[in-house]
């Protein structure tokens, strides 16, 4: 055994660069903290209720975005669009109960994704393409359905959905409550675990008799689930919806979970990180406002950190 | 299938097949009162084209390659922001700095990629970001004019009735595009990184160098829509064009290009941004309502997306068997 070079060391997939990661990582969140903290009006209940709000909407997307991401199907182009058409189907059946209305857009998320699953799953249908697709589909299945007007609710008692419990808006309950059940589906059962084998190689899967379009489909299952209650909880937030309410919630939540270190090709993950993603871009976003950065130039700080934080993260691991 | 079907539906020839069929189907819709075979629907349709085709080429090249450029979408905006700030004595100026700023863009993303070793859907999405981030800044959130409107409408005045200057620039650049791809080493070398990269590697060929200069050509394709398009219109705004990421994919894939590298060519892809610019103007001309162009489009991907599934041989297969031997089993369970 002779010794490795340094600059083998330190290349991809290296033992230095992997250390140099995690050190950056570490270094990164410890800044980021002490930044946060430091600015003034960060611990305000106004400025936490703020931060809870942001992660609350795009963080159940995010979730959902996971399950994609590491069953290996990289990204779904289509949740945004899911969640928009739940949030309608939420309003428009309001006049039967809230509770029944909340099941029927969870149920019309969970059909919509579930289809998509079952051709990426079964056919090994390419999921970038199949969720353009589906994106069509809904836009303009919803134009047809609503004529393209601002959908207005036919009944009351959205509190259920809005408000706050001991200080703390709902809308971060559920989020949080989404939080807990993905990441107990992913390491406590035997679906959660299959699902990250056939994100990390599907031909080993398959060899060994895994369903792998079963489990596909379980993962867009929760996808369209969590898109779904993002959608409610929208809805419930602002009264009224159209297709334009979770547009761009496909970036927002791709990105949340890259930066919250899920690998791209898929295998390697969890619901923890993007919760941790979620939670580090939403607090740039504050504190960035906190400090008196113009609306441009946090979109533009916000980009950047986004970009490193995905250039460092893969660096650790090979392609 | 006949031989001629299968012929149509063959992957470099299915593009123009689709496009033929909407065409087919749309003037039988027409029932010959005109509205579609029209000089003002090829218009319309030539000016959507100007738009969507640029986009279209450059993301189908990175497809090509196997990759997948997601900034594009906000490449146009950037690009059509910095053209209508500095163009406004000489609109060449602006086209210059536009595109550049595209070629910059791609170049980098492509040397964090290939340096790296990072995967193009995480780079390009932080490109994205960053992009979209500069256009706000840039702009200052605000939506900016563009001074010289002689530029604006001389860009859409009508040549021959057919087309204007800005559909003819996008033709132009597919024109070249489809030379270089088929009669310079160029076009070869970026099916070969495409189909097997390493191969191509160990055969000798500068994969990394590929990919750079796709993810520049991408970003070049993408900022000439946005300058085209910013012109036009008189103005740039920092929202709202992140909507054109969707339809470009959509139309490089109905035109051909594989998901999975290696198959499209320019001539395809410029058959199916047109076979979408004619769904969308030609379903309006008839009058049909516009929601009928996202289902009709999403159906069209739906499809592809079956027929190019790697498994749907084998699952059909797998059921005609199956039904074959519960159908002889019935038989027997009968005749005994």
């Amino acid at each position: 055994m002779t010794a490795v070079p340094l600059r083998a060391r330190l290349r991809p997939g290296g033992i230095g660069a992997r250390h140099l990661v995690l050190a950056a990582r570490i270094v990164g969140i410890a800044a980021l903290t002490a930044f946060a903290l430091t600015t003034p009006g960060f611990t305000s209940a106004l400025s936490v209720n703020a931060l809870l709000n942001a992660i609350s909407f795009i963080g159940c997307v995010a979730v959902g975005m996971t399950f994609i991401t590491l069953t290996g199907n990289i990204m779904s182009l289509c949740l945004g669009a899911t969640v928009s058409a739940s949030a309608l189907i939420f309003l428009a059946s309001l006049a039967f109960g809230v509770l029944p209305a909340f099941l029927l857009a969870l149920g019309f998320g969970i059909v919509v994704t579930a289809a998509q699953g079952l051709l990426i799953g079964y056919f090994r249908a390419n999921p970038i393409l199949v969720s353009i697709a589906g994106l069509s589909l809904l836009i303009g299945g919803a134009a047809f359905a609503t004529g393209g007007q601002r959908i207005y609710p036919g009944g009351a008692g959205l509190l259920m959905f809005k408000g706050r419990v001991a200080g703390v808006p709902v809308e971060a309950l559920y989020f949080f409550a989404t939080v807990i059940v993905g990441q107990f589906i992913l390491s406590w059962t035997r679906i959660g675990r299959v699902m990250v084998m056939v994100g990390s190689n599907i031909r080993a899967a398959h060899a060994v008799g895994i369903s792998t379009a079963a489990a596909i489909a379980v993962a867009y299952v929760i996808a369209g689930a969590c898109a779904a209650v993002s959608g409610v909880l929208l809805a419930a937030r602002y009264g009224s919806g159209d297709m334009e309410l979770g547009a761009g919630y496909d970036y927002a939540a791709i990105a949340a979970v890259l930066v919250g270190g899920t690998a791209i090709q898929g295998g390697s993950g969890s619901v923890i990180r993007t919760l941790i993603g979620v939670t580090v871009i939403a607090m740039i976003e504050v504190v960035l406002l906190l400090r008196g950065f113009s609306e441009q130039l946090q979109f533009l700080i916000t980009g950047l950190i986004v970009l490193g934080v995905i250039m460092l993260h893969t660096i650790g691991e090979k392609r | 299938m006949t031989r001629a079907a299968r012929y149509l539906l063959t992957p470099a020839v299915r593009p123009f097949t689709i496009m033929a069929a909407t065409i087919v189907v749309l003037s039988l819709m027409d029932r010959g009162t005109g509205y579609f075979f029209s000089v003002g629907t090829v218009f319309s349709v030539m000016q959507l084209f100007a738009t969507l085709g640029l986009v279209a080429l450059g993301l189908g090249l990175t497809l090509l390659v196997r990759e997948f450029d997601l900034s594009v979408a906000s490449m146009v905006g950037l690009a059509g922001a910095i053209a209508v700030m500095t163009g406004g004595a000489d609109p060449w100026i602006g086209v210059a700095l536009g595109v550049c700023a595209g070629v910059v863009s791609g170049t980098l993303q492509g040397l964090i990629m290939t340096q790296l070793g990072l995967s193009s859907v995480g780079v390009t999405l932080g490109g994205l970001l960053t992009l979209q981030g500069i256009t706000y800044v840039l702009t200052g959130n605000a939506t900016v004019s563009y001074p010289n409107m002689a530029v604006a409408l001389g860009l859409n005045a009508p040549i021959a009735g057919l087309l204007s200057v800005r559909s003819a620039a996008a033709l132009a650049v597919f024109l070249l595009a489809g030379l270089v791809m088929t009669y310079t080493h160029v076009g070869r070398d970026i099916i070969a990184t495409g189909s097997d990269r390493r191969a191509s590697r160990i055969a000798g060929l500068n994969t990394d160098a590929v990919v750079v200069g796709v993810f520049a050509a991408s970003g070049a394709c993408a900022a000439l829509a946005g300058v085209l398009l910013s012109y036009s219109l008189g103005a740039a705004s920092p929202v709202a064009l992140a909507d054109v990421l969707a339809p470009a994919a959509a139309a490089a894939i109905v035109g051909g290009v594989s998901v999975v590298g290696g198959r499209g060519s320019a001539m395809g892809i410029a058959a199916g941004v047109l076979t979408l610019c004619i769904l969308r103007s030609g379903l309006g001309a008839i009058g049909v309502p516009p929601y009928v162009h996202d289902l009709v489009t999403g159906g069209i991907l739906l499809v592809i997306a079956i027929l190019d599934a790697p498994d749907l041989m084998r699952r059909v297969t797998a059921w005609r068997l199956d039904h074959a031997e519960r159908r002889d089993a019935a038989l027997k369970g009968k005749s005994s």
